[in-house]
């Protein structure tokens, strides 16, 4: 394990195959340039990789010893032979989305995506939920509207996406993208643009800020899509202080 | 106070504080550990100066308040120097007599000092408390000497002189290849080489780069790395300002969780000091080498424990791992090289400098140098702080320093690097403790947790426990840890309330497997590791939960009713019948042993009892006296006859053997209106009752009795009829005997395989207890010495009728320890008292004689070796010492094996290597319509088993030849006792049966123990505390 060298040209071996790539590109961006497929959930191009769903483990091998690594965030480096269907990829896989069914076995899509991946009937099952905390709307949020109206709060079973204390963000300009990135439609148009009592907005006596992307702030938004923030002191109660 | 400018500034301090030292000075250092706090040592410590100061000796002798000395269980400690003196649960009121004896009048205080549980010694001295004779405390070695609050202390006893030599003596790589060479890994549990950290992290392009001490300790029961903190924070520090200066980082930061109040305070308060010296700061020791150092407390998430997610926090952002690569040494703290190292592997650094490398590899196994501190907790004898050699044999460290399992009872598992570590089962007790074979068996080094699990732990229930606190403490992040730790929380929540399924363990295998080979940190990839192990070492209590729905340790409250009756082969209803004695219903009591047991009366004298051992009671005082009770009434002439199942007129079923199992077995199978016949090749019925126990245990007349009941029920016993050449077992099923049962027994003695074993005053114990019961012709005992080989009942049986018989001298030879006999501890008691000796660790190799008659008998002196597979200590051969022991008769009682070659053969039944018969738990064998249990399917067992066999066989013919779904017999239900739950426990112990004197017991065969009388039963009876009782609201 010597310090990498970003932009090194190196040569990877992807199912056997040599690539010439560069040295700090992960394994998932080489095999999708070279059209490997490699499922993924919590991944998105415009986002830094999370590493987050293990759906797109692969296998990397160094002499005789094998290790499963998720590809989003595995790095290549020179020499690296990379196995991306063997056996053991696809008994994690299927493993994997089998959890996933746990939860949300009434998303379309996670049921063709576990049918893909050889999933049966879940062994164990919990209420069904089709948040999977992908964290993808989070980290859209955060990334690439900049605004940072949700966060993923509490820890394990107990984690939620979820506005500041759980009270609705007036930082939330009501982009769409959280919705828009949502692999399982866990987030609807219905919770960014319904009345304050959602989960997105509450008063703020803060200047809303514009999104990163169109340049608008939430309250200059076309009429009909938002209110201003007097209306919502007003509905709500709390008046300016 | 100066700031210290230089290395010679440091060596001058030292100097003049040892000038200072007046090495016969009186001390007195109280522990000031979190343990000891917690216990009142504070107290103590003021009530000392107190005194002290009263006595106007404040000037004269030292009083110190010091980290912890690692004997928590037996805290507040005291130790007063020069002498050593160690005090134990030191309480306030004790302090002025510890002063007016010890300090001034050189005496002890006998009742403060430490008894050895395992020898029952009084030990006065520090250093002669096996605790910590048998430790290596190089790390710790401080903890009990110094005040962690005072940087003089430290530096009085060599604080610091490490660093100085790696500023000015040695460049940094130098200090890399001396961690490098003395093979450190780092002691938070992944044991990752430490010099090769620090290159790479010191190789490492960015600037500029920190190191992290990881202090965030959150294993349950682990606080190795809080007592270093607490009782010598400079030790850290002190590796910390080394490794910087090797790796070249400028900022530190201890990452200390906030539950940890005492060890913040000191960590704290000692780098203001160091800072203050000079040793922290810019241009430390004059050098131009500058470091400081931070502390950052934690939340108390378990998860901040793994080193990305500890960077997050100490960023400030929420505490969750991220993916490696890249590893902190290339990316870490705000995006810069970062090394990060556990408190104890910091605290080793400065011992590498100044001691050098060599010695400290020299420490530890081949591959690990070194010390590893363990917390030993659980079921030990003594818990606490543990320092020992990597490579110490796991048993060394729970049964030489930790002084064997607590009450006497066996140990089942450890569980290493709680609760991410595996179990090791008893069988392993000999592995070295090293991170390398525990990795190959399944479990981790891990940051040093070491519970001990004694027989009454439920393997499935801790591995829920440890799973619970792992889902617990998962962050959510990935998808294996957050979903799949929780699919096997429920699977064992199932498993443990009777609701297992077949098909889970499996589950729990290929789910468990796929976690850790896919969870993004280490603490999902090592969750499953509890779960993975015990179902490798402990498989069939897995399959007993979900099969037969029974906790075999007594645990899982929804399958067990009450740890007694758990623990009882047969299954006795045994808080039934006792609170029903009690009431004084006794007539009630007796119909409800006999649901289960046609023997009461003989196991009301010659049970092994293990009921007794698992009664809850004991954690109060003592056992129910269960076995008494059932003999008390069973003795009371209230026997009814039973009547069997009406309208039946009964199947014939034939059984061989009229043993316990056997007879066991006719009397269920009459109840159920069969017409049983049972064929005995001996001219008494019984079997290893009527010629094997004594009769001094066991009266012939009681047995006779009971077996007379089980007739009575149209049972036939057929005496002196063997089973083979003359009536094949064949024939029977021929004649219309639908069924069989074979319960032969195992009455044949293992031979010693030593010369001299053909002589003829060589006789098998089984021989010649048979002989005695029967009335046949004895060898001659009286007069001889008589020499007897073994360590179970038998031989134990074999030398007190030896004694009754009239030998001169009866002498026992036993190959391992007198602790490892399998015999009763009573009977072992009663046959000293009688005046057996007991020769232990002597393995006979020869018997000598001539002329066919014996001499003597040559021993070899054995010495506990390393634990076997038995987890005892395997005796070895000590080459020196052999010694011969004159002696006239030999009796070989090393084992018996059941003997039925020609009867099986007949029947194609297929047989284990040692000869006993394949059957499942319920009899059945690899024949169709052949049953067999007792000592001919487990090999010789006790009389309970046997029974139980007997009992179960019965059912499972009955359900052979009349479908699944028959119906038993009507069962007998008794109004329960009535029981407050309210009430407090009786506060009187356990009573005591009358014996006869034993010189009086030797003068013949009567029995030893009388019954108890009515009140004293009843009085007894009322000690149960009713874990049988639900509340139903």
């Amino acid at each position: 394990m010597s310090t990498p060298t970003p932009g090194t040209s190196i040569t990877v071996f992807l199912n056997g195959r040599p690539i010439q790539t560069v040295e700090g590109r992960t394994i998932l961006q080489v095999a999708r340039e070279h059209g490997v497929h490699i499922p993924t959930l919590c991944f998105h191009e415009g986002l830094a990789p999370y590493g987050a769903c293990r759906l797109c483990m692969v296998e990397i091998v160094r002499g005789q010893s094998r290790q499963l690594v998720a590809s989003c965030t595995h790095p290549c480096v020179d020499g690296l032979v990379v196995l991306t269907d063997t056996p053991a990829v696809q008994r994690s896989r299927r493993i994997t989305a089998e959890l996933l069914l746990a939860t949300a076995r009434h998303v379309p899509a996670i049921r063709e995506l576990a049918a893909q991946l050889g999933a049966g009937e879940p062994r164990f099952t919990l209420p069904e939920d089709a948040c999977i905390l992908c964290g993808l709307c989070v980290r859209a949020c955060a990334e690439i509207v900049g605004v940072r109206a949700i966060s993923l709060v509490n820890r394990g079973a107990e984690k939620r996406v979820s506005p500041p204390f759980r009270i609705a963000s007036n930082d939330c300009i009501r982009c769409g993208t959280c919705v828009l990135v949502c692999p399982t439609g866990a987030l609807t148009l219905a919770d960014i643009a319904g009345p304050p009592t959602t989960r997105h907005r509450s008063e703020s006596q803060y200047e809303a800020p514009a999104c990163q992307l169109c340049g608008q702030a939430w309250n200059d938004l076309p009429t009909g899509t938002g209110r201003s923030q007097q209306a919502v002191q007003a509905q709500t109660g709390s008046g300016a202080r | 106070m100066t700031r210290l400018a230089s290395a010679p500034d440091l060596a001058a301090l030292r100097e003049m504080l040892t000038a200072r030292h007046e090495p016969g000075r009186p001390s007195i250092a109280i522990c000031g550990g979190t343990g000891c706090r917690a216990k009142g040592s504070e107290e103590v410590a003021g009530a000392f100066a107190e005194k002290l100061a009263r006595l106007g000796l404040s000037a004269q002798v030292t009083l110190s308040s010091t980290g912890c000395h690692g004997f928590c269980e037996r805290g507040p400690v005291v130790v007063l120097r020069p002498q050593g003196v160690f005090y134990q649960s030191v309480r306030v009121g004790d302090v002025p007599e510890i002063v007016s004896e010890t300090l001034l009048a050189n005496r002890l205080v006998e009742r403060l000092l430490y008894t050895d549980p395992v020898s029952g010694r009084r030990v006065a001295f520090e250093h002669d408390v096996p605790f910590y004779r048998r430790q290596h405390r190089v790390v710790l070695d401080l903890n009990g000497l110094i005040d962690p609050t005072s940087i003089l202390d430290y530096v009085a006893r060599g604080g610091y002189a490490a660093l100085a030599r790696a500023l000015c003596e040695l460049t940094p790589e130098q200090v890399i290849a001396e961690v490098t060479a003395a093979g450190l890994r780092g002691r938070g549990g992944a044991g990752f080489p430490t010099g090769q950290k620090w290159r790479l992290c010191r190789e490492a392009s960015g600037h500029p780069k920190y190191i992290v001490c990881n202090a965030d300790e959150g294993d349950p029961g682990a606080y190795m790395d809080r007592s270093l903190m607490e009782g010598n924070p400079h030790r850290v520090l002190e590796g910390m300002i080394i490794g910087a200066y090797a790796i070249g980082a400028s900022r530190g930061f201890v990452y200390i969780r906030n539950e940890y109040p005492l060890a913040v305070r000191h960590v704290a308060h000692a780098i203001e000091q160091a800072r203050a010296y000079g040793l922290l700061g810019d241009d430390i020791l004059g050098t131009g080498f500058g470091f400081s150092i931070e502390v950052r407390l934690g939340g108390g998430a378990f998860v901040c424990g793994e080193e990305t997610a500890l960077m997050a926090s100490i960023e400030g952002r929420p505490g969750e791992p991220r993916p490696r690569p890249p590893f902190p040494a290339q990316s870490g703290l705000w995006g810069k090289p970062t090394n990060i190292n556990n408190v104890e592997t910091w605290a080793n650094v400065p011992l590498i400098v100044t001691r050098g490398a060599a010695w400290f590899k020299g420490l530890g196994s081949e591959a690990s140098g070194g010390t590893k501190i363990f917390s030993l907790v659980g079921k030990v004898n003594n818990t606490g702080l543990v320092e020992v050699p990597i490579g110490t044999p796991l048993g060394e460290i729970i049964f030489d320093i930790g002084g064997g399992i607590r009450g006497g009872k066996a140990l089942k598992a450890a569980q290493l690097g709680v609760p991410s570590g595996g179990c090791i089962p008893s069988e392993h007790l000999n592995v070295p403790v090293d991170y390398d074979t525990l990795k190959s068996l399944g479990a981790i080094m891990g940051s040093g947790g070491l519970v001990v699990c004694d027989e009454d732990t439920c393997m499935v229930d801790l591995a829920r426990f440890f799973l619970r606190f792992t889902q617990e403490e998962s962050c959510g992040k990935c998808l294996p840890c957050r979903i799949g730790t929780r699919a096997m929380l429920e699977t064992l929540e199932r498993i443990c309330t009777g609701r297992g399924r077949e098909g889970d363990i499996e589950y729990l295998e290929e789910l468990g497997g796929e976690i850790k080979r896919s969870a993004l940190c280490g603490l999902g990839q090592t969750a499953p590791n509890p779960v993975l192990t015990s179902i490798r070492y402990f498989r069939s209590e897995y399959e007993a939960h979900i099969r037969d729905r029974r906790c075999p340790a007594g645990v899982c409250e929804a399958l067990v009713r009450a740890p007694c009756q758990n623990a009882c082969p047969a299954e006795m209803d045994v808080p039934g019948y006792v609170s029903l004695v009690g009431e004084g219903r006794f007539e009630e009591a007796l119909a409800l042993m006999l649901e289960t047991n046609p023997f009461p009366s003989v196991c009301g004298r010659v049970c092994n009892h293990p009921c007794e051992a698992k009664c809850r009671r004991a954690q109060l005082d003592e056992p129910v006296a269960i076995r008494q009770l059932k003999r008390f009434v069973a003795g009371q002439g209230l026997r009814r006859p039973i009547a069997s199942a009406p309208g039946r007129d009964g199947p014939r079923v034939a059984i061989i053997g009229a043993g316990p199992a056997g007879l066991t077995c006719a009397f269920f199978l009459a109840r159920l209106g069969y017409r049983p016949t049972v064929f005995e090749k001996l001219p008494v019925a019984g079997g290893m009752l009527a010629v094997g126990i004594p009769e001094y245990r066991l009266p012939k007349a009681v047995l006779r009795e009971e077996i007379e009941h089980i007739a009575a029920l149209g049972v036939e016993i057929r005496t002196n009829t063997p089973i083979g050449d003359g009536i094949r077992p064949a024939d029977l099923l021929q004649e219309g005997y639908r069924a069989l049962f074979v319960a032969t027994g195992a009455h044949q003695s293992r031979r010693l395989a030593i010369p001299g074993e053909g002589l003829r005053g060589v006789v098998p114990a089984t021989d010649l207890l048979r002989a005695v019961s029967l009335g046949e012709p004895l060898p001659a005992v009286a007069g001889a010495r008589v020499a007897v080989i073994g360590g179970g009942n038998a031989a134990v049986d074999a030398a007190r009728t030896a004694l009754r018989l009239g030998a001169r001298e009866v002498t026992l030879l036993y190959r391992r320890s007198r602790a490892d006999m399998p015999a009763l501890p009573e009977e072992i008691e009663a046959a000293l008292a009688e005046g057996v000796v007991i020769q232990e660790l002597a393995s006979p190799v020869a018997i000598i004689g001539g002329n066919g008659i014996v001499h003597g008998i040559e021993c070899q002196r054995m010495r506990p070796g390393p634990f076997d597979r038995t987890g005892r200590r395997q005796p070895v051969p000590d080459p020196e010492v052999r010694f011969t022991l004159a002696t006239d008769l030999v009796i070989a009682a090393i084992g018996q094996a059941p003997d039925l070659s020609p009867l099986l053969t007949d029947l194609g039944v297929e047989r284990r290597p040692d000869g006993t018969i394949e059957a499942d738990a319920d009899g059945r064998t690899s024949v169709p319509g052949v049953f067999a249990g007792g000592d001919a399917v487990t090999g010789p067992a006790t009389v309970i088993e046997a029974i139980a066999a007997g009992r179960r066989a019965a059912i499972a013919i009955h359900r052979y030849l009349q479908g699944d779904g028959a119906s038993l017999w009507e069962p007998v239900r008794p109004a329960p006792a009535a029981f407050d739950p309210e009430a407090e426990p009786v506060p009187y112990g356990r009573c005591r049966a009358e014996e006869l004197p034993a010189v009086e017991r030797c003068r013949g065969f009567a029995e030893v123990e009388a019954s108890l009388g009515a009140e004293a039963a009843q009085r007894e009876a009322r000690r149960c505390l009713r874990c049988d009782f639900r509340d139903r609201g």
